[in-house]
């Protein structure tokens, strides 16, 4: 097997709160390989969407390492860390998260827009298109359902054809048959581009699609995730 | 409805503080305490006017009369009646030290002067030993100002005339100065008896005089003043008393306050706009609260109340602290605002200016939070089950647009009854909703066109983003440009009036008016006079005139007030001339004029434009009081005046035989280079020392000084209604902060850098700012031209160093309020923000 897309060397998360320190993450060690489909799955508090954050650099770990695309995150700097993100790294949230003043295309073209593409919002429509929502180019996230946001929403995260795609609970906002359907076209990334997948559920069928599963609980891995 | 359980209700939810309330009170509370703080001074202002009238008029009451002193019979009468009498004569003159030459406005005292109040001097010392002189020569203390342009000081000597003075102190203080009303120069004090050789006060020479009395207590002075009119009528007498003895000041003070109140209004529509989209941004976040209450079987008139009787409470609350912070600052700040005052003033908490200001405020709350509250009423319980509602959309319910509307109109009576002025109120009002208008038109301009701009954007992100954040949902361009707007485009309108008026005064008269008035030449020295001008190079034209002047009292035997209101011209005495044939350069539009041999019945032209406003026709008769005697002539002619050019222009010119034996100067204007000037000046005052010379160049500078000071408190009034917009701009930057964290948050994830997100921020404040910027300008330039040419009628030019401020307020003021809210949005983390909203 290649070397890890993805490198976590007992990672650990700690977060002040009005009412003192709140462990989230214990120790954590895993790797992540480039073309992996992984499901993170575990009961609700137990460090899932956490972990995901940790593997995005959205958030830093307060102990360990946490190495990405062979960058040791904890050394980067804020700026640095979104320029990984938008080179190599797509995120796709359960609420979506689309700029609600910028239009379907807009929000899509942003990232390439970023890394300075000049053919952004043909790529943009293209992304739409393979989503199937290229008909609302032009309306706002107001304007969209629930199901037609999260297409954006994907088609946002795989427009800068990302080496790795972090998911959390990408179907939890959507009825089951929509979330049939983000689900195919998230897996379709691996398909198109070669993104690794991380995914965060709690959909025991969703997370058996995964090449791998691995549980959490109370911010502990609960099989060996070396495997 | 149920009242007892909408104020129950209202108690309980506002245990949760008034943290959202922060820019409602902020708005309310600068709005109520701008107009509470003006009227607070303009109280205090007319209360020490009136407390010190007496000593502001220098007696009880005062007697006026033109070109002469009162006859001895007047004389007898006026010491009959009073307790003291003293009198006062008041004239301009050229004052000469070495080569100095300074025109001063003189007052020769006797030595009862002054009856109330006293003179202050520096050195300190007693008037009447000043005015004895020393060495052999009477004294005489001067305006400091006049002794730094004569360049002399205690001890030096001065001329008035053929008559030497010495400068015995400066004049630092003088009890009746108010009263004395516009002055070219400043003023010299000596004793009467000292200027019998100095012969400056010739026949025909114009002067005042003012005989004060010191009435017995408890004279009735209503009384003694129809009495006087009574026992002489027609003889010129003009009668003032200390009830009213500044009343010029009094009226232009009560004037100005209400047009400052009128212009702290437009703070409170400013400030409105910011109350209503406190309460609309509150009452959205109590929507769930609402649709809940909706459910458990709350009415609509249960919920309005509810939101009423919180909304009411807060607004008596930023009443009571804006009326208390308006009145009770000039209270405070009381020693530092007398002492800028050139008039007395009482300061105190007076009750009238507080109610007035809390009638304003409570009118505009109640105008700018009806709208949201009725849309309150109008969420329904289904909200609970979806994510957004469209109760805000649409118009209230026609009973409250009717509301709305009424209360629109009481405050708009209230402005004009409060103001006393019905034509201003409702330009002021019409102004201001005129400008909303526009202000709202062009924000959705603005919005069209940041939505097309997006295109052009295309590859340029953190311009994109700011586009965007302009044109798309949710934009804040509506209130930038309406809050900020209205402030900027007062200020706009008065930077290009005021330079336009500036300009017509000091750069385009001087060019068409004349360099001097000459006035108290003498019959026998006007071909002397003549000569002189003629014989100079430096000299284009040279127009001269007799002069003397009288009151209009009748007009076809009717009292002239009665006839003509209260037309200027019939305010005090006006310049007359005589002609025999038609003067050179005179527009006749109607009528014939007298032969140049005419010896008939007396005759008159009057000029056409002021005629017309008066309603005088043809053939109607005037009388005029000239030196106590009343001429009684018919109008036979209109001439064309054009006063524009401050260059001779007599309302009356009546013929020669009616007036050439009348003891009489003449007055002559000479248009000359501004080089010659000095040289001019000298030569004149050396050959005829009692001629008075006006350079014209100095009294337009004093005109120009007045209108700078009408200016600069427009100025601070719009800068009151700019605060506010400013106030009003940081509420919805704070509203907004939450939006702003959320889309740096997606930003950052989807790999944007701080900087350009920084970037993004300022560039979305920048625009609205010169957005908001450049609207005020065109208002203001529109509102400007306006002005200048229908009501100033001047010419009118765009002046764009005041117009580039303009738009760099608004640049700095939006950057000032958008930035100081960019912190957060660059600091927090993504994901903090990201899963607080999964």
């Amino acid at each position: 097997m290649s070397s890890p897309l993805l490198s976590l060397d007992h990672a650990s998360l700690s977060l002040r709160s009005n009412a003192g320190r709140v462990d989230i993450l214990h120790g954590i060690t895993l790797d992540v390989h480039e073309g992996e489909t992984v499901g993170l799955t575990g009961p609700s508090g137990s460090g899932k969407s956490s972990l995901l954050m940790l593997m995005g650099g959205l958030e830093r770990a307060t102990g360990g390492t946490v190495r990405a695309l062979g960058h040791d995150l904890g050394k980067m700097n804020e700026d640095a860390l979104a320029k990984l993100r938008r080179d190599n790294v797509g995120v796709v949230f359960q609420s979506f998260h689309l700029i609600p003043t910028l239009t379907a295309l807009e929000n899509v073209a942003t990232p390439l827009e970023l890394a300075g593409h000049d053919d952004a919002f043909d790529r943009a429509a293209d992304e739409l298109r393979a989503v199937g929502v290229g008909h609302r180019a032009d309306h706002y996230p107001s304007q969209l359902s629930g199901g037609e946001q999260q297409r954006v929403a994907l088609a946002r995260a795989a427009a800068p054809r990302p080496r790795m795609v972090l998911a959390d609970e990408p179907t939890g906002n959507l009825d089951g048959p929509t979330g049939e359907v983000i689900v195919d076209l998230l897996f379709g990334l691996r398909e198109r581009y070669g993104s690794t997948l991380v995914l965060v559920t709690h959909d025991t069928e969703l997370a058996a699609r995964c090449d791998r599963v691995i549980r959490l609980i109370d911010g502990r891995l609960d099989v060996d995730p070396t495997g | 409805m149920r009242p007892g359980f909408a104020i129950r209700f209202a108690l309980r939810e506002m245990r949760g503080g008034l943290a959202g309330f922060r820019v409602f009170l902020g708005c309310l509370i600068l709005g109520a305490a701008a107009i509470a703080a003006v009227g607070t001074v303009r109280e205090s202002i007319q209360a020490g006017l009136s407390a010190e009238g007496a000593r502001l008029l220098g007696g009880d009451a005062e007697v006026e009369l033109t070109y002469r002193a009162p006859n001895a019979e007047e004389r007898a009468y006026l010491e009959g009646i009073s307790d003291r009498v003293s009198m006062i004569t008041d004239f301009r003159s050229m004052a000469v030290a070495g080569d100095a030459r300074a025109l001063t406005q003189v007052k020769a005292v006797d030595d009862l002067y002054p009856l109330v109040g006293s003179v202050r001097l520096d050195p300190p010392m007693d008037l009447s030993t000043a005015l004895d002189g020393e060495n052999g020569l009477p004294g005489a203390v001067l305006d400091p100002t006049l002794m730094a342009q004569l360049d002399v000081t205690t001890g030096d000597t001065f001329r008035l005339g053929t008559q030497e003075f010495r400068v015995m102190a400066a004049l630092t203080h003088e009890p009746d100065s108010v009263t004395s009303g516009f002055a070219l120069g400043p003023r010299t004090l000596l004793r009467e008896a000292d200027l019998k050789e100095a012969g400056l006060l010739a026949p025909g020479t114009l002067y005042t005089t003012r005989t004060r009395l010191d009435l017995p207590p408890g004279t009735d002075l209503d009384a003694r003043k129809q009495a006087l009119a009574t026992q002489f009528p027609d003889r010129g007498l003009t009668w003032r008393d200390a009830r009213n003895g500044a009343q010029g000041v009094a009226e232009f003070v009560d004037r100005l306050g209400a047009f400052l109140v009128l212009v702290g209004l437009s703070g409170l529509a400013v400030g409105g706009v910011g109350i209503a989209t406190a309460i609309r941004a509150y009452l959205a976040g109590k929507v769930h609260v609402i649709a809940t209450l909706r459910t458990l079987g709350a009415g609509r008139w249960t919920i309005f109340a509810t939101y009423f009787v919180q909304i009411g409470l807060l607004t008596l609350l930023g009443l009571a602290l804006g009326v208390t912070l308006g009145a009770g600052l000039p209270v405070l700040l009381a020693p530092v605002i007398s002492a800028r005052l050139p008039v007395p003033a009482e300061f105190g908490l007076y009750p009238a200016p507080m109610i007035e200001a809390a009638i304003y405020g409570a009118l505009a709350a109640l105008i700018f939070t009806l709208w949201p509250l009725s849309k309150a009423a109008d969420v329904r319980a289904a909200s609970l089950f979806r994510g957004a509602d469209d109760a805000g959309r649409g118009l209230p319910a026609w009973h409250f647009l009717v509301a709305i509307a009424l209360l629109l109109a009481a405050l708009v009576g209230v402005a004009t009854w409060f103001s006393g002025n019905t034509w201003l109120t409702l330009w002021t009002a019409g102004g201001i909703a005129g400008a909303l208008l526009l202000l709202g038109l062009s924000a959705a301009g603005i919005r069209w066109l940041a939505s097309r701009g997006r295109r052009v954007a295309r590859g340029r992100p953190a311009l994109g983003w700011a586009l965007a954040a302009i044109g798309g949902p949710g934009t804040s361009a509506a209130s930038v440009v309406l809050s900020l707007g209205l402030g900027l485009s007062v200020l706009a309108a008065v930077g290009q009036i005021d330079g336009n008026l500036r300009g017509a005064i000091e750069r385009d008269l001087p060019d068409r008016a004349p360099a001097f008035f000459f006035v108290d030449i003498q019959k026998d020295q006007m071909p002397d006079f003549r000569d002189r001008m003629n014989s100079d190079d430096h000299v284009s034209r040279i127009d001269s005139a007799p002069m003397l002047r009288g009151i209009i009292t009748r007009i076809n035997g009717e009292p002239a007030r009665e006839v003509a209101g209260d037309h200027w011209v019939l305010n005090g005495d006006r310049g007359i001339s005589y002609a025999g044939p038609l003067p050179e350069r005179t527009d006749l539009r109607a009528g014939t004029w007298w032969g140049a041999d005419y010896t008939g019945p007396p005759q008159l032209s009057f000029a056409a434009e002021e005629a017309a406003e008066m309603g005088l026709s043809l053939g109607d008769e005037i009388t005029v009081n000239i030196l106590g005697r009343d001429i009684t002539a018919t109008i036979t002619s209109f001439r064309e005046v054009d006063f524009s050019t401050a260059g001779m222009g007599f309302i009356m010119i009546m013929d020669e035989a009616t007036l050439a034996s009348a003891p009489h100067s003449f007055i002559a204007t000479v248009y000359a280079d501004e080089q010659a000037e000095t040289q001019i000046l000298t030569d004149i005052s050396k050959a005829m020392p009692n001629v008075t010379a006006i350079r014209v160049r100095d009294a337009i500078e004093r005109v120009a000084g007045i209108l700078g000071g009408l200016a600069a408190a427009t100025a601070w009034g719009a800068s009151a209604t700019l605060l506010t917009g400013f106030l009003v701009l940081i509420g919805a930057a704070a509203a907004d902060q939450r939006a702003r964290i959320f889309e740096a948050a997606v930003l950052r994830t989807l790999g944007a850098s701080r900087a350009r997100i920084l970037a993004s921020l300022a560039l979305r404040a920048a625009l609205l700012g010169a957005a908001a910027g450049s609207v005020a300008l065109l208002a203001g330039i529109l509102g400007g031209w306006a002005v200048s040419r229908f009501v100033m009628e001047t010419g009118f030019e765009v002046m764009w160093p005041s117009a580039l401020t303009v738009v760099g307020a608004g640049i700095g003021v939006t950057l000032l309020a958008g930035l100081a809210f960019a912190w957060a949005p660059l600091a927090v983390r993504p994901a903090r923000v990201l899963r607080g909203r999964e």
